[in-house]
């Protein structure tokens, strides 16, 4: 049933045009990174409340992707749906592509980026920071030998592919726990964060999945069959079912304790709240629901494309949100006092971000597209023709 | 596959060093204490605290401030949102507007058990001997996970190039831009067995409101003032165990 | 082959005697700066360290000073960074003449200031 891989031609001027485009993009991220560097980071809209900004949310957005796009591979290793065998290699690339894309803005936005290394030279093995080292070198060379395996070694496919989909599970729960485990700020200290990391990490891979699939084999006039994209279309209704369903359990258990009142109340009908309703919820996963379980909607190639780019927007909205709205709310030093001082204590931090966050963020984005697109076309990635078996039906539609 | 075997061995001795070096992460041993007249050394069995009272704190008062930034070189851009603070005036109204407004300065605590180092990637964030929660500059790489993790907003970033200023102290160096830095209870002076310039100039503008010593120390002054006047800290809660101690709040 | 007339013979011998000529053009500012440095001589002596080992060493033990310094908190006074100047009394023409010779930036001044 499976039909054989090739590389895509990368011939065309619509190749050259995106590859430009990408490049163009990395252009830009490289001169935001020189700018920001030479003048400090005093041109970005970051401040002493609020030091991680938008070059974060991109990079932690590509990050949780990264994790997530390794589903379809764990889709047919892991849980033997056969069916997306053939996405295997496409998965672990991707994984891997927008890995290099988010640690490279991460590393870009370092205060001091001429020590970046010094990370791998000193470590204090308390730090989040440097369980995501290994996290990350670790998830990077499971993918690669996951690669490898799936081109090569089939019989220990089954092996390093499982062990693939397990670290991931680690390792999207680290990146979360970057923002799970600070107590010192109220909205940082839930242990339902890293959980929803990994749910948004499942709908945002699995879209940005049928996106690309969609779009490569488009582009490069190759067949897919549309089955193939209502199976994943199922299993990202079920994965926003499940983000839907850890964010009410956070916000229910958050509000069974006096003590968050205040700043639940705050994130919820606060100067971040529109991000919250629009963007967590309106974007992430109610639009892209409601769209998933229209009979018509649901059920057109066109219809789940729509809401694949409404769930990737989402994942966005949702990193931006835990990131700045957390980072806003005011430090409560004196709790039960209103306190007042020239550095802006008890009051919510502002955040506006400057154009050359937004370069360096997509300059990431363009280094994980230039990588996909040369990956693409110089090794056997893709499969000449996206199939499904013959008489298969989907258990469920609309 | 010995790479892969190599990174989990690392995560398994992360998580081992991370468990045994929790309760109270000395990396390093104690140092001898050089005999030669020219050291001053970090001695190990000190606890160095701070008891602030703020009932003889004034709103009009900033000397402690304006100590901290000469002695520091610690410029002001007049960038409010950027301007670095190692140590600052707050103002306290309860919320019911029953008691007086409290002024008292903020600083960082010095905590035992301080979330900003547990988070520092790479341990430039530490603890001396002395207690001293201090930032090891060479090694900051300005990801600021530290003031993510402060809940006293101690830390600041240097989102600045610096010029030093024309009568700089040489003592104490400049920052680059791109690292964090923070109130460091002033242990360069500490080293020469002076007390930090807040102290001094707090003393100096006849307010003795900053009481600073040694808290293991059962004959200091501030040993005694604990025992004997009640105090607090900030976010106690937190469990923290900060060492600067608050009286009359 | 009698003589290599090919096109491809006549490429790669231009592009050898090219690379050549750029190879010496780059070359050509380090023969001719061949002077060593003349670092400014210490108004007094000794330096806390034998000099010929300190020409060698200083960096390391800067750099060890450094560690001792700031995180176990051994402030040797005579040791320290701001000694120097109490016998080399101008950085610039003490530490700066070498590096400069040696094309070595160090990033100390950023934040250290060598006291006048």
């Amino acid at each position: 049933m499976l039909s054989e891989y090739s590389a895509i031609e990368g011939r065309s001027p619509g190749y050259w045009k995106l590859f430009a485009a990408l490049g163009g993009l990395v252009l830009m991220g490289a001169a935001a990174f020189l700018y920001v560097e030479h003048h400090g980071h005093a041109v970005t809209g970051m401040n002493n409340q609020i030091v991680w900004g938008l070059p974060h949310v991109f990079a932690i957005s590509l990050l949780v992707m990264a994790s997530g796009a390794l589903n379809m591979g764990s889709m047919s290793t892991v849980f033997a749906v056969k069916q997306f065998e053939q996405f295997g290699r496409f998965s672990a690339f991707l994984s891997i592509a927008l890995l290099i894309g988010g640690l490279a803005v991460l590393m870009l936005d370092l205060g001091r980026p001429d020590n970046m290394l010094l990370p791998m030279v000193y470590m204090n093995f308390r730090s989040m920071f440097t369980w995501n080292v290994f996290l990350y070198t670790g998830f990077m060379t499971l993918c690669i030998l996951y690669l490898w395996t799936m081109f090569e070694y089939k019989q220990y496919k089954k092996f390093v592919g499982t062990a693939a989909f397990g670290w991931r599970l680690v390792l999207t729960t680290g990146t979360g726990s970057i923002f799970g485990v600070i107590q010192g700020r109220e909205v940082f200290g839930s242990a339902i964060t890293a959980p929803t990391f990994v749910a948004i990490s499942l709908t945002s891979g699995t879209a940005l999945g049928i996106l690309l699939l969609f779009f490569t084999f488009r582009f490069t006039r190759r067949e897919l069959d549309d089955r193939l994209i209502f199976g994943m279309r199922n299993a990202m209704i079920f994965f926003l079912m499940l983000v839907a369903y850890l964010l009410v359990v956070e916000k229910f258990t958050r509000f069974y304790d006096p003590a968050s009142y205040d700043v639940e109340m705050w994130i919820l009908t606060g100067p971040w709240a529109w991000l919250y309703w629009l963007g967590v919820w309106g974007v992430g996963v109610v639009v892209p629901l409601a769209l998933l379980f229209n009979r018509r909607i649901g059920n057109s190639v066109r219809g789940v494309l729509t809401a694949s780019g409404y769930v990737v927007a989402g994942a966005f909205c949702f990193v931006a949100h835990t990131l700045l709205a957390g980072q806003s709310y005011p430090f409560d030093l004196f709790p039960g006092y209103t306190i007042t001082s020239v550095f802006q204590d008890g009051q919510a931090g502002t955040y506006m971000p400057t154009l050359w966050e937004l370069m360096l963020g997509l300059g990431g984005v363009g280094i994980s597209g230039l990588i996909y697109l040369l990956g693409i076309r110089f090794f056997r990635m893709l499969p000449a023709r996206g199939e499904a078996p013959k008489g298969w039906e989907l258990p469920w539609n609309p | 596959m010995t790479m892969d075997r190599r990174t989990v061995l690392g995560l398994g001795g992360a998580i081992a060093a991370g468990v045994a070096l929790a309760p109270g992460l000395h990396l390093f041993a104690a140092p001898a204490n050089s005999t030669s007249p020219d050291s001053g050394s970090a001695q190990p069995g000190k606890r160095w605290g701070m008891l602030i009272d703020t009932t003889r704190c004034s709103s009009d008062c900033t000397a402690c401030l304006s100590a901290c930034r000469t002695e520091n070189n610690v410029p002001l851009y007049g960038d409010p949102d950027r301007d670095i603070h190692w140590i600052r005036k707050v103002e306290l109204r309860d919320q019911n507007r029953r008691q007086l407004p409290v002024n008292l300065p903020v600083l960082c605590n010095h905590c035992e058990n301080p979330p900003c180092v547990h988070v520092c990637p790479t341990a430039a964030s530490f603890v001396r001997h002395d207690g001293l929660v201090l930032i090891d500059k060479h090694r900051c790489i300005g990801c600021r996970y530290c003031i993510i993790a402060c809940p006293y907003k101690a830390r600041s970033l240097v989102f600045y190039k610096t010029k030093p200023p024309r009568d700089a102290n040489p003592n104490v160096p400049i920052r680059a831009a791109g690292v964090v830095e923070k109130c460091t209870f002033c242990a360069h002076r500490l080293d020469e067995g002076k007390m930090p310039a807040c102290v001094e100039a707090c003393a100096k503008a006849d307010k003795n409101a900053m009481i600073f010593g040694d808290l293991n120390d059962p004959n200091s002054e501030i040993h005694q003032r604990l025992l004997k006047e009640k105090t607090q800290t900030i976010r106690a809660d937190l469990g923290l165990k900060p060492h600067v101690h608050y009286k009359g709040i | 082959m009698k003589s290599p007339t090919s096109l491809a013979g006549r490429l790669s011998r231009t592009s050898f005697l090219i690379l050549v000529l750029f190879v010496a053009w780059i070359a050509t500012p380090f023969s001719v700066q061949a002077d060593p440095p003349q670092p400014e001589k210490a108004v007094r002596g000794p330096c806390v360290r034998d000099a010929e080992w300190m020409r060698r060493n200083h960096m390391d033990f800067l750099k060890h000073k450094r560690e001792e310094t700031v995180r176990e908190g051994i402030a040797v006074k005579s040791e320290s960074f701001l000694s120097c100047a109490g016998c080399h009394t101008s950085r610039e023409r003490f530490c700066d003449r070498c590096h400069a010779y040696a094309a070595v930036s160090p990033n100390c001044f950023e934040c250290h200031q060598y006291p006048k």
